[in-house]
């Protein structure tokens, strides 16, 4: 028998034997395929947010002092801020398909010369609903801004048809629930807390037990327990994202527009960095105390609060944005929002794809690195 | 190859100030079952540790199975077979599925390791609670199980360390016939343990005190070096007060309780049974049986923890 070989027997049995602890444990299949459900229900049907800051692109076809103007004004309280000015429709649709901006504000042209002459002038803004509560705070706040500022331009007040209408049509997600933006958020969320700790305890547990000495004095590799490891969990954390996307769907309506491969594929990507975090979490921490406390820690506040899932990135302070950039799930929440509710392709999510191999690499190497197989 | 299956020379592990194991020199011979002893805390585990190429020592030099165990474990991990001090069986899954991990741990392939495994079953008599989750098992039984996977890929050598702690007498005896067949079949067998009795089926014994290796021989040539007094056993009524009177005379070495009874290491010249029962008469301690015996480990023990504590400037324990 060859090296190779004997490698991947040895990665075989550990993972064998790591599969019948996760058959023989309730506890860990409940944490990981119930709690998620019963997660996914309560917060599908219970919870909202508020927001603002919100970056739009704007299409100026009139390109006049007054158009001009109106931008100025729109974005002057800082509800939404200029995220790009755009020469033609078709590049400010790639900036919201992108996550760019999430709306697109076109000023018709000659909307100047109409409203000097007092007529009626339409404003569009095409909303970016894939983010249901941007949505509609961009719809809310831009036609209470047009209508006042619209008014001020022209002199005019108290008219009883207002000289400047805004039209708006929300793309992706027209009834603006919020449940369809909730959902990819909210897997991504469950996924991170069930992945991490199911390998931090695992391999704390056998520190606990002892039997990693017993490991150690076998010529079992460091690399071929990180791998033993990651394997039945893996498939469990696969087993726990269909599950998720199949509630989705079916219990909340939430389309799948885009690639189901691609969406499994960011999905597995983003497993593996969480268990591999989850390697490395018990690497260190050698107990499951600690390693549950910095498990859920490291787990459940990134991807809640960094992720995008609760607080759109772009309203957050400067140094928590960079920081967000470290965050898997972040990267996670856009691609699956992006494949789920805008039929992203492989192009539009890419970054994110290579953003959560990187990770992945980074967690499992340092874990790897970590793990010494001598007592201390 | 080296002719012995291990050899530690000047081997020392220290943990910040504390000298874990300090320059410990010996050889253990292919096929003997070697006795590593000493009370707790005293450096054994430690000692199997370094052997087993899961720590490094802090100096000195061991060669395991013909391999330097720092600068080579991992050709000592191959060689042998390691059975820790904790209880390291995955006690969630049952009997015959540890033996497949541990197998499989090894690099066993598929039918050597099924054919490995029920040899193993056979061996250590766990046939009919093959499918028996291990937790379940009574401790003496998962001791055997655990020996079992320590050699199912036939290891060179054995590291045992406390085998039998916590385990019942009968099922002590019946895993130490098992260590005897194993060394029959010429695995080498290194086995440490703070029970003195089981130190009588070692070919060799190392006694280890404070992290120093103070003894090493044959049981009979320790007794015979270390206990040259005659050792006489006392039973019978008022025992302290027997105690009390033997300790004051001169030509008694030590006094022990031993069991319900006393042990006294005496000068063979000045003292034997007849001298010892006349002088119990005296003082009117009735009733009192006083018979010559062999002398135990446990005085040898005691006398070579006697010696080094005073060695050390301590007082003995």
């Amino acid at each position: 028998m060859n090296r190779a070989q004997r490698f991947f027997l040895r990665i075989g049995a550990l993972a064998a034997k790591e599969a019948l602890h996760i058959l023989r444990d309730v506890r860990t299949l409940y944490l990981a395929l119930v709690m998620p459900v019963v997660m996914l229900l309560i917060f599908g049907y219970g919870v909202s947010f508020d927001i603002d800051q919100i970056p739009i692109a704007v299409l100026d076809l009139d390109r006049s002092a007054t158009s001009r103007e109106l931008v100025r004004r729109m974005v002057a309280p800082g509800e939404v801020i200029l995220g790009a000015e755009v020469d033609t429709a078709a590049q400010g649709e790639h900036l919201v398909t992108i996550g760019k901006v999430l709306g697109l504000l076109t000023i018709p042209a000659r909307a100047s010369e109409d409203l000097a002459a007092g007529k009626p002038v339409t404003l569009q803004l095409a909303v970016d609903g894939s983010d249901g509560v941007v949505a509609n705070q961009v719809l809310s706040k831009t036609e209470a801004l047009a209508r006042s500022i619209a008014n001020d331009l022209v002199g005019v007040s108290g008219t009883p048809s207002p000289p400047m209408q805004v039209k708006m049509w929300t793309r992706y997600n027209p009834q603006a629930r919020s449940v369809l933006f909730m959902v990819p958020g909210l897997s991504a969320y469950l996924l991170a807390i069930a992945a991490v700790m199911l390998t931090a305890l695992a391999v704390a547990g056998e520190w606990e037990r002892g039997s990693m000495e017993q490991l150690f004095a076998s010529p079992v590799g460091r690399l071929e327990i990180i791998v033993g490891k990651l394997l039945p969990y893996l498939a469990v954390g696969m087993l726990q994202l269909l599950l998720v996307l199949a509630l989705g769907t079916w219990a909340f309506d939430v389309p799948i527009r885009g690639s189901v491969w691609l969406l499994l594929l960011v999905g597995f990507l983003f497993l593996v960095g969480m268990l591999g975090q989850g390697l490395l979490i018990s690497v260190i921490a050698k107990n499951q105390m600690v390693a549950t406390q910095a498990g859920a820690l490291s787990s459940l506040l990134p991807s809640m609060l960094l992720s995008g899932f609760v607080i759109p990135i772009e309203n957050m302070p400067t140094v928590l944005q960079g920081l967000s950039h470290i965050v898997a799930a972040r990267y996670l929440v856009h691609a699956l929002r992006a494949l789920m509710l805008k039929g992203a392709a492989f192009s539009d999510i890419s970054r994110d794809l290579v953003a959560l191999i990187i990770f992945a690499v980074f967690v499992l190497g340092v874990a790897t690195a970590r793990f010494r197989r001598r007592l201390a | 190859m080296s002719e012995h299956a291990i050899v530690a020379s000047h081997l020392e592990k220290r943990f910040g100030a504390f000298r874990a194991v300090a320059d410990v020199s010996f050889h253990v011979e292919r096929g003997e079952i070697f006795g590593y002893l000493g009370a707790n805390g005293a450096g054994k585990s430690t000692t199997i540790r370094m052997l087993c190429g899961l720590l490094a020592p802090t100096s000195g030099q061991a060669i395991v199975a013909g391999a330097d165990v720092d600068q080579d474990p991992e050709a000592v991990k191959l060689a042998i077979g390691y059975m820790s001090q904790k209880f390291s069986l995955y006690p969630d899954i049952s009997v015959i599925e540890n033996l497949l991990f541990f197998g499989g741990a090894y690099g066993l392939g598929r039918k050597e390791l099924r054919a490995r495994a029920e040899e193993i079953l056979a061996l250590t008599g766990l046939e009919s609670q093959r499918t028996t989750i291990t937790g379940a098992l009574p401790g003496g039984i998962r001791q055997r199980l655990a020996l079992g996977c320590a050699i199912l890929h036939k290891p060179e050598i054995v590291f045992l360390d406390e085998p039998t702690a916590g385990v019942d007498p009968v099922a002590r005896r019946a895993f130490w016939r098992l260590i005897r067949d194993l060394a029959k079949a010429g695995t080498t067998v290194f086995v440490t343990t703070h029970y003195l009795d089981e130190a009588e089926y070692c070919r060799r014994i190392g006694l280890m005190v404070d992290g120093r290796l103070v003894a090493l021989d044959t049981p009979a040539a320790l007794k015979r070096e270390h206990v040259p007094e005659r050792v006489l056993a006392l039973r019978g009524p008022a025992i302290t007060s027997a105690m009390q009177l033997l300790s004051t005379q001169v030509g008694i070495k030590e006094v022990t309780p031993f069991g319900a009874g006393l042990h006294v290491r005496a000068e063979p010249g000045m003292w034997d049974e007849v001298a010892v029962q006349e002088l119990l008469q005296r003082s009117g301690l009735l009733g009192i049986s006083v018979e010559p015996v062999e002398p135990s480990l446990e005085d040898v023990f005691l006398a070579v923890v006697g010696k080094s504590s005073q060695a050390n400037g301590e007082v003995s324990p």
